[in-house]
């Protein structure tokens, strides 16, 4: 198809989306007020500037771990990081006293750290001072603290959301793409983390977008260094690991010069790794440290109470008193790798199908491939691996969310169950009124349950939606009202636990069976509109 | 008659007032809650006496009432809010219920406004100015940041002036007479209210304009009792208490100086740039000057306000100059034939002129100005009604941000008074043309809004240490330069109302 050709089909599908979801959720309808307004210049800042302000307000909030010494929470953890990488060489940031806080996430957070704590000696190096710095929590210094996840947010988060959603690869209309920027921007699940909670997963997260956004413009080496500098600012992006390994390959088996690509890839990975990690090179001793710091198998199945498959199995069966850890690793690696295996085998078969150059829907299909993919392979990591954190739940939304417009009623639905099953982590913080503030937000600006005019959702869907929502309202209202008793003081957990669990896992098998049938409904609606046209 | 996008924008703007919770307060949080607390603990004869804390209750009786009245809901929620020798007690439940009172007390504006809509016939341009009016930046700063019931207080206003505009003359004057013993800077737009009950509701004219003199007195006793009635249910008990001279004392505090801490950006800001520049001028050419008065100044201590070389302004001063700059509002009233709109033009121009001219005035009260303007162009305004109001809506407004000068409250200003900048520009449409503001306003009039971002940056960005020699420069800068706009705006809008 020529360009010009598809770029008026493009006009004529944008132009039906329009006219036949006049109304999809709520958030929309700013939106189309702004294009009635022919206002469409300002949507763009005003989402941005809106989301500034939101982060910032939550910001004004609990952090964790706030004025509870001796250990305090995640906030001094990164605040300690500060104080030790600008004053120690590299070669002692991961054995300097680990008791207190030591170092346990890639290099490319210690470097993050080292840079804002430089920042932070050159304002008032009473902030980081080596020791003497402990548990600080002046005015002052919490607004740095805050200041330097914002500032890493925008740089890094907040551009690759705007250029993906700019990317004109799906025909949605002009307010739906805004709609989902402005959404996206909005999560609430990242926000109350990142300028609540206070940790950088924006960060992380952020570079997977990248890496998303640069396989939807075909810079796959880009792609591949995003992802290596996800995964070396936090672990937590091995996740993801095993799509875009598959997607990789399959793409070197795809093309006339795949080996080229595959040795370029190669490359480019090694090159990432070896500079991150070139101050510990030399030192076998020193790489080995940092394995151990970063993978702490030793410290179990799990910790706190996690929406996930072991933790809910826990409340029937105590596998942890059962099995010995290393079973536990070995029965919990063969479970993750079951449950991702399909999607990604999947990918891999798929895009290796689709050789040289591919008219846009195609792109725009396999795009989505790897979206669903890595909501599969980082759900069934979240659900079945080792040592996960409730805070993990964010990994599987990032993906969903850039789905946002195929799969609108499933993406809101799973941020609301998402946003539920990190209440206890919030409560403790003190974020209640952000949460309460966000969760009805979110509930209202773009979830269903208040919008029966999205017409794509299903009636079941519809109602199953209704009764969850009033499902983690009552247990919201038990929990405020009415004290657990003696004998189960953390009954009100374990509920949201095993409901988050169970709605997760349902959330898998649907978006399993969302990639395995994209293709198949891909060419139905193809036909359907064939049809439309020749009529 | 809102449409479900205004709801929604509405709504969004609640979310982010309760977000704004923890954000700094000033010290009327602890004069509020002082004030809840004597009004519950003390029997109502003391409350005008009680001087435990130095924040005495110095707000007409209607407002100690509301304050009593908001007690017996705090007394529930946190029994310590209410405990009089309990100074400065700012729990975080303190703070959430305070600041829930602000947020449900406004919605007396929303609801306001909303029949302000409905009287315009709830088109989308109404429905616009009425959104962002009510979700007015001001109103965020000084309300949910810095703490005051404004939100309530204008909402009172607004609803007054929209009773007028529905053609509820009398209810419209009692509303006025109870917002007064809510708060007495309302004061300052007496006079047009005064002259348009006269001549809109108590004069009534037969046929071929033979004045009615039975039924204009009739009305004129109506008017008379009902205010009468309203200031005797509120200031009787006390008067009868024989307290009188104690509430005047109260009320009118007549020691404080000319200009605010911070210059409010009006004619007396102005009249101190000139000062200074003059003293420049002295010293370069060697004439005598008020040395002392000039370091003082200098120095930043501008809370008395002395000048070195023009002559000192008395507060008599500032009165005749503020009744004579409301001439045009009277004028306005007198002169033209009497209809609502012109009504709450005169009301716009009354409190323009006491804010330009008055003894002592607060920056804050630029929302005076503010919000009826706001309110005209729910009506529907011109092209150069919505000029002014752009301008003026743009430095009043940024006029405000001294007033939160922690750095924690930087974002906050910047992307609240952005946001709603871009979103009036582009929104506001004027009637006819359907134009918005930004496409009415001259070349120079943009030059003039977009230069508030240079300024941002000097004087809220820059360290303060640039100005170690001249602290006073930065709050110099913003009040100079605000007041240009608001007198270039107030210059514009006489002309539009009276040409």
């Amino acid at each position: 198809m020529a360009p010009k050709t598809r770029a008026q089909t493009r006009l004529k599908a944008e132009t039906k989306a329009t006219a036949s979801t006049a109304f999809t959720v709520p958030v929309d309808s700013w939106f189309q007020f702004l294009e009635n307004q022919s206002a469409q210049e300002i949507a763009l800042p005003v989402s941005l500037l809106f989301a500034i302000l939101v982060r910032w307000c939550i910001s004004l909030h609990g952090y964790s771990g706030m004025g509870n010494p001796p250990m305090f929470g995640d906030y001094e953890a990164q605040r300690h990081w500060m104080e030790i990488t600008t004053h120690l060489p590299p070669s002692k940031w991961y054995s300097y006293d680990l008791k207190y806080w030591g170092l346990d996430y890639p290099p490319l957070t210690a470097f993050q750290s080292w840079a804002c704590g430089y920042i932070a000696s050159l304002i008032n190096p009473a902030w980081v001072a080596l020791g003497r710095s402990r548990g600080i929590e002046t005015h002052a210094s919490k607004l740095f603290m805050r200041a330097t996840v914002l500032a890493l947010d925008l740089a890094i988060y907040v551009p690759a959301v705007v250029l993906f959603f700019r990317l004109k690869l799906v025909s949605v209309s002009w307010a739906a793409r805004q709609a989902s920027i402005f959404t996206v921007l909005l999560q609430p699940c990242l926000l109350l983390i990142d300028h609540g909670h206070f940790q950088y997963n924006s960060v992380m997260l952020g570079f997977l977008m990248w890496a998303v956004y640069f396989a939807a413009r075909e810079h796959y080496v880009a792609m591949a260094i995003a992802f290596c500098c996800a995964l070396m600012f936090k672990q937590m992006a091995l996740y993801y690991a095993p799509t875009i390994f598959f997607f990789l390959l399959a793409k070197c088996f795809q093309r006339r010069h795949g080996f080229v690509l595959f040795v370029k890839l190669g490359l480019a990975v090694i090159a990432t790794f070896s500079v991150m990690l070139l101050p510990w090179i030399q030192s076998r001793s020193q790489l080995e440290q940092i394995l151990v710091r970063v993978f702490p198998v030793a410290r179990g199945l799990y910790e706190d109470k996690v929406a996930n498959v072991w933790c809910a199995v826990n409340v029937a069966v105590k596998l942890r008193s059962i099995f010995e850890t290393k079973y536990l690793l070995r029965l919990a690696t063969a479970a993750t790798s079951l449950a991702f295996a399909p999607s990604c085998i999947h990918l891999f078969i798929v895009v290796r199908r689709y050789a040289g150059k591919q008219p846009a829907e195609t792109r725009a299909n396999v795009l989505r491939l790897l979206n669903y993919s890595l909501v599969n392979s980082s759900l069934a990591f979240f659900l079945f691996s080792f040592q996960v954190h409730e805070k993990s739940i964010l990994l599987p939304l990032a993906p969903a969310l850039l789905l946002i417009n195929d799969e609108s009623w499933a993406v809101n639905w799973f941020v609301q169950v998402a946003l539920f099953s990190m209440y206890p982590l919030l409560f403790k913080d003190g974020l209640n009124v952000p949460y309460a503030v966000l969760a009805v937000g979110w509930s209202v600006l773009r979830s269903c349950p208040v919008c029966p005019a999205d017409r794509q959702t299903p009636r079941i869907v519809f109602v199953l939606q209704w009764l969850t929502t009033l499902a983690m309202v009552a247990l919201h209202a038990a929990h405020a009202f009415v004290l657990p008793p003696k004998a189960l003081p953390d009954i009100y957990i374990v509920l949201n636990v095993i409901f988050s669990c169970m709605m997760f896992v349902m959330f898998l098998v649907y978006f399993n069976y969302r990639q395995f049938t994209l293709l198949s409904r891909s060419s139905k609606e193809k036909a359907q509109l064939g049809k439309q046209k020749s009529e | 008659m809102l449409s479900a996008n205004d709801l929604l924008l509405v709504g969004v703007g609640l979310g982010v007032k309760l977000l704004l919770m923890p954000a700094y307060h000033s010290t009327d949080f602890e004069v509020h809650r002082n004030w809840l607390a004597l009004t519950h603990s003390l029997p109502m004869r003391l409350w005008y006496y009680e001087a435990r804390s130095e924040w005495t209750l110095d707000y007409p009786p209607f407002f100690a009432w509301f304050e009593w009245a908001l007690s017996q809901a705090a007394r529930l929620w946190d029994a310590r809010i209410v405990d009089v020798n309990n100074l400065g007690y700012a729990a975080p439940s303190c703070v959430t219920f305070q600041r829930l009172t602000v947020i449900g007390s406004e919605l007396v504006l929303l609801w306001a406004l909303w029949r302000a809509v409905r009287l315009a016939g709830g088109s989308v341009s109404a429905r616009t100015a009425a959104v962002l009016g009510f979700l007015s930046p001001g109103l965020v700063f000084v309300d949910h940041v810095h703490f005051q019931y404004n939100g309530f207080l204008l909402g009172l206003l607004v609803l007054s002036l929209t009773l007028a505009m529905e053609g509820r003359d009398l209810l419209s004057g009692v509303v006025f007479a109870v917002l007064l013993c809510f708060k007495h800077i309302f004061m300052y737009i007496a006079p047009a209210y005064f002259v348009y009950l006269l001549r809109h509701y108590c004069v009534v004219y037969r046929p071929r304009r033979r004045l009615d003199v039975g039924a204009s007195a009739a009305r004129l006793l109506a008017l008379a009792m009902a205010v009468v009635l309203v200031f005797g249910v509120v200031l009787g008990p006390f008067v009868a208490l024989g307290q009188g001279p104690q509430l005047l004392a109260r009320l009118f505090p007549f020691k404080r100086g000319l200009c605010h801490a911070y210059w409010a950006p009006n004619a007396w800001a102005l009249y101190s740039l000139a000062d200074r520049v003059l003293v420049v001028i002295a010293r370069l050419r060697g004439t005598h000057y008020a040395a002392s008065a000039a370091a003082a100044a200098t120095r930043g201590l501008i809370g008395d306000s002395v000048f070195a070389v023009l002559p000192a302004v008395p507060p008599l001063a500032t009165f005749v100059a503020t009744l004579a700059a409301q001439l045009p509002a009277i004028a306005l009233l007198v002169l033209r034939p009497c209809s609502p709109v012109r009504f709450v033009q005169a009301v716009v121009l009354c409190a323009y002129a006491s804010f330009l001219f008055g003894w002592h005035v607060h920056e804050k009260a630029v929302l005076l100005i503010l919000v009826p303007l706001g309110l005209l162009l729910v009506a529907g305004p011109t092209r150069r009604a919505l000029r002014m109001f752009a301008v003026a809506a743009v430095s009043g407004y940024y006029s405000l941000l001294p007033l939160l000068f922690g750095v924690q409250e930087l974002p906050i200003k910047a992307t609240v008074l952005l946001i709603w900048v871009l979103c009036a520009l582009v929104l506001l449409k004027s009637t006819g043309s359907g134009t918005s503001a930004w496409q009415c306003l001259s070349a120079l009039e943009r030059a003039y809004i977009v230069g508030h971002v240079p300024l941002f940056v000097l004087t809220e960005i820059t360290p303060a240490s640039l100005f170690a020699r001249l602290p006073f420069l930065p709050l110099a800068m913003v009040s100079t330069y605000t007041a240009l706009g608001l007198v270039y705006s107030w210059a514009g809008l006489i002309f539009e109302y009276l040409c």
